[in-house]
């Protein structure tokens, strides 16, 4: 969604830089630039999507990436992808492109999406950070939660751009998935001694005082 | 001859028994006679001898039986006289004829029972008979004492001359005595049953009334002391003529009716009970509550629970009054006056119970704390109190007076923001040379350490250290130096080291030439000796001596501070500057330098320099004269900046902050500490056990310790458990 959106745009800038300083690239299979003959990068990966008919944007490029245990976003070395495309059980772009709607249906599946959603906080960070960027974050949470129905999904990333602002630690990412998971959207059943991070106290407290939840205290 | 003799026996004596069959008759005609007599007071014309061996005989000839019989049927005989002989006696004399009656009775039983002896050790004891004397008592009992018009008229008797005598009428005690120990005699259920509960239950309606009588018309000091009087006169009651078994029950009925009753009424009465006679130090008021309430239940934790609350609200209205705000030293005054108080009510009125002490505590505890700036304003007063200007109380006064602010300390919860406040005072005391006692400060300060612990007060012992060893340095500059002294001004240099003291942001300030020379030439001689150290001198802190003459030729000495120096040390060459221009040479900041003027100027025994216009605020081209019309009447004037104040808002602000900010890393030191020895923990128990290391210094908000957790779990110190959410592990 937005964030990828925001990401092509850098991409095609690079890409531009790209072409005035590399003037004989390569693509071996047509996905990797000769430079970086081990790795498919940014272009690489928008080529990818093209191939497979897939929109960039598409939640689908995020079971690869976790089936390819990618370690960044839109970044595949050779390993990762042959390894990947061997743990999907595919040799071909076409037998990938079949096999599409079973892993995004992968999403529903509990076990996986918890295994799914953990991957995705490394994967979406910046190199060489610890937290995960807000807007990257909420992007992701969009992404993440749309299949799966969060009620309060719009009202935690509203609440996160006003009263936040700071990049999102990994325990705070991975208590959300708990905190959704048990939590009903009523809020019946949040426990103000339930050890949960501060940061979703906070959330609880903006949907009271916004009288999005009638809770009793 | 010889006639064999038989050997002589002894045969046994026979009686000719003669079966008399009036032998009976006879005998118990003799003994019937003889108790008639004996109940006539006749009986002296009898012979003991004869009526003791005829009984006896009776019983031995097996008559025992019908013996006692016909006692039984005698007696009663006469008891049914005497009780007609009762019965008939009017009005007052009925007590007496009763006692009458009982004494003969006694004294008839008594001889009746001698002369029957023999039937009493024999017979009775075998056929388990009552003995006479009992027997005698028994008889009383069912024919006199508890014939029905005699009960009834014996009880109302007994409790209407009580009632009278309650009503303040003389009555017959000796009467009384003697009637109640009659019915103990007869058995103690029968007084129980015939006279004490009753008596119990009247007296409880008696006081019931009394009581209601009194809480509406009296005060409760006065109320107190009618319940104490009741109290006394029952007791004097029972002693005279009750049983002693009967106190503990009476006292028992009057406190339930008196104060029991009336225990919440009572210390809730407007203007005279429980919290007015704290208010107002009634000292025997509050000693008669005490020990009057010691025996109603939850009396004295009734008692300590109003007082507690009382305290508690008067400290809070004092605490959160905005004038009491106004002055810190009159706070903490008031503070210490109010524990006093208490001590007082507590140690006169309260027998120094532990319990009532605990209360206390807890309540100073709970309201001073309501005050975040207590520990300020607490610092502020010692501070007074070791300041110079206390010289005319004696050493014994100050140590007393530090002892009690302890003790308001103690209920201190951020304990770690007084350190703070502490330590900045400290430094102002020492280095102005106000400190009044070198003794009293550093008996305060042993007097910290033993309360917290050897950190508290190391920085600060620190502080005394730099200054003693700064003395010795400048000596030995000087020692050094003899020869350059000619006429440099005298400096005496304390060098602070960083940490022990108190960060002060440091500014600019140049200092006059003559001032600059020496002071170079000391840091010159101290980095000598000491390499590798860096001084800075803190020119808003130092002070200095100067002395000045006049136009109108008065001499002073004017102890000003550091900047107040170097402002005044321009006008050795020029005869007026503006503010401007001042600004300008000294490089001192605006809001300072103003300051510094201000006192200079505007202030009235202590305007050195005069100021056109005369304004109070400061203009950059405001001119400024020394002003030659000073006058004063000490040749020493003091014109250093004012002592420590309390705080400004914003300067509140920024010690707080960083008070904040000092207590993060303890709070992460005690839960690395806490989950190393543990391992895993849960999140309630983490925050519980922090707070409990943490408690000598601060109480940690628990949303900040839940912070630092997360924070230590992004710095991998911590992890969650796989499992179970709430526990935390320690990552070794």
């Amino acid at each position: 969604m937005y964030f990828l959106a925001s990401l092509l745009n850098r991409i095609i800038f690079s890409l531009v830089i790209l072409r005035f300083l590399t003037s004989d690239f390569m693509m071996d299979l047509g996905l990797l630039p000769e430079r970086d003959a081990d790795m498919i990068m940014v272009e690489g990966t928008s080529q990818l999507c093209n191939d497979l008919l897939v929109d960039p944007q598409d939640v689908v490029m995020l079971v690869i990436s976790w089936h390819m245990k990618a370690a960044t976003m839109c970044e595949f070395t050779r390993q990762e992808f042959f390894d990947g495309l061997q743990s999907i059980g595919v040799d071909s772009i076409e037998k990938l492109r079949e096999k599409l709607p079973s892993l995004r249906a992968e999403i529903k599946d509990d076990h996986k999406f918890r295994e799914i959603y953990n991957f995705a906080f490394a994967w979406a960070r910046e190199k060489g950070q610890k937290s995960l960027a807000l807007e990257t974050a909420i992007g992701m949470w969009r992404l993440l939660f749309d299949g799966r129905h969060w009620p309060l999904i719009d009202h935690w990333c509203q609440f996160l751009q006003v009263k936040h602002n700071k990049a999102i630690s990994r325990d705070t990412w991975s208590q959300l998935l708990e905190f959704v998971k048990t939590i009903d959207p009523q809020l019946t059943n949040y426990d103000e001694e339930g050890a949960w991070p501060y940061l979703i106290d906070e959330f609880v407290e903006y949907l009271t005082e916004n009288g999005c939840v009638q809770r009793r205290k | 001859m010889s006639s064999k003799k038989r050997p002589a026996r002894i045969e046994p004596f026979r009686h000719r028994v003669e079966t008399d069959p009036k032998f009976f008759d006879k005998s118990w005609k003799k003994l019937h006679d003889a108790i008639r007599e004996i109940y006539n007071h006749n009986a002296s014309g009898l012979s003991f001898e004869e009526l003791y061996r005829t009984a006896y005989n009776m019983v031995l000839y097996k008559h025992g039986p019908k013996l006692y019989e016909n006692l039984i049927e005698t007696m009663t005989g006469h008891l049914q006289e005497m009780r007609r002989s009762i019965e008939a006696a009017q009005g007052g004399l009925f007590l007496e004829e009763l006692q009458r009656k009982w004494d003969d009775h006694n004294k008839a039983l008594q001889m009746i029972r001698d002369v029957l002896m023999y039937m009493d050790r024999t017979y009775i004891p075998t056929h388990k008979k009552t003995a006479v004397f009992d027997l005698g008592l028994e008889l009383w009992r069912d024919n006199i004492v508890r014939s029905s018009n005699i009960r009834v008229r014996l009880l109302n008797t007994l409790l209407d001359l009580i009632h009278s005598e309650r009503m303040g009428e003389v009555i017959n005690r000796s009467l009384m005595r003697s009637t109640t120990k009659m019915l103990m005699d007869l058995g103690s259920s029968v007084y129980q049953d015939d006279f004490e509960r009753p008596f119990l239950k009247v007296s409880a309606s008696f006081y019931s009334g009394e009581s209601q009588q009194f809480i509406e018309s009296c005060a409760c000091g006065e109320y107190l002391k009618k319940a104490q009087k009741r109290l006394d006169e029952e007791a004097e009651r029972v002693a005279q003529y009750l049983d002693a078994k009967t106190d503990e029950k009476i006292t028992a009925v009057v406190v339930k009716e008196a104060l029991t009753n009336h225990m919440q009424r009572l210390f809730l009465m407007e203007d005279s009970g429980l919290v007015n006679m704290l208010v107002e130090d009634k000292y025997e008021d509050l000693t008669m509550m005490y020990n009057l309430f010691q025996r109603v239940p939850d009396g004295h934790s009734t008692i300590k629970s109003v007082m507690t609350s009382h305290v508690k609200e008067s400290g809070r209205s004092l605490v959160t009054d905005p004038e009491r705000l106004k002055d810190p030293v009159d706070f903490v005054q008031r503070l210490l006056n109010e524990k006093d108080k208490y001590d007082n009510i507590i140690s006169i009125s309260f027998g120094n119970d532990k319990s009532f002490q605990n209360a206390l505590t807890s309540s100073f505890e709970y309201f001073i704390n309501l005050n975040n700036r207590s520990p300020e304003f607490i610092s502020l007063y010692v501070d007074d109190k070791l300041r110079k200007g206390m010289k005319d109380a004696n050493e014994e006064d100050v140590e007393t007076v530090l002892d009690k602010v302890m003790m308001l300390f103690r209920y201190l919860q951020e304990k770690d923001l007084f350190e703070k406040y502490y330590k900045q005072h400290l430094a102002k005391r020492l280095l102005s040379g106000r400190a009044a006692s070198d003794d009293s400060e550093r008996s305060m300060l042993v007097k910290l350490k033993t309360e917290c612990g050897y950190q508290f007060t190391s920085k600060l012992e620190g502080m005394f250290t730099d200054l003693k060893t700064s003395q010795d340095t400048t000596q030995g500059f000087y020692g050094a130096s003899s020869s350059d002294a000619g006429d440099a001004p005298l400096i005496s240099v304390q060098i602070l080291t960083t940490g022990s003291w108190p960060t002060q942001p440091c500014s600019t300030c140049n200092l006059p030439p003559e001032i600059l020379s020496v002071s170079e030439k000391f840091r010159a001689y101290y980095l000598g000796t000491h390499n590798g150290r860096r001084l800075t001198w803190q020119t808003n802190m130092g002070t200095a001596d100067i002395k000045v003459t006049f136009g109108n030729g008065s001499k002073h000495e004017l102890n000003v501070s550091t900047y107040q120096m170097c402002v005044l040390m321009l006008f050795n060459s020029a005869d007026c500057l503006t503010y401007n221009e001042i600004e300008q040479a000294t490089a001192i900041p605006p809001v300072d330098l103003k300051r510094c003027l201000q006192s200079l100027a505007l202030v009235k025994g202590k305007n050195v320099l005069r100021k056109e216009p005369m304004s109070r605020d400061i203009s950059p081209n405001d001119n400024f004269y020394v002003n030659d019309k000073f006058t004063s009447k000490l040749f020493k004037v003091k014109i250093g900046t004012v002592a420590v104040q309390k705080e400004s808002e914003p300067e509140k602000m920024e010690t707080r902050h960083r008070v904040e900010e000092d207590r993060k890393p303890q709070i992460e030191a005690a839960i690395v500490r806490i989950m190393k020895a543990r391992r895993v923990l849960d999140h309630n128990s983490i925050v519980t056990e922090v707070t409990k290391q943490l408690q000598p210094r601060f109480l940690p908000n628990p949303v900040v310790i839940k912070k630092r957790i997360e924070s230590l779990i992004e710095r991998e110190f911590l992890e969650r458990d796989k499992t179970d959410r709430k526990m935390y592990r320690y990552l070794a």
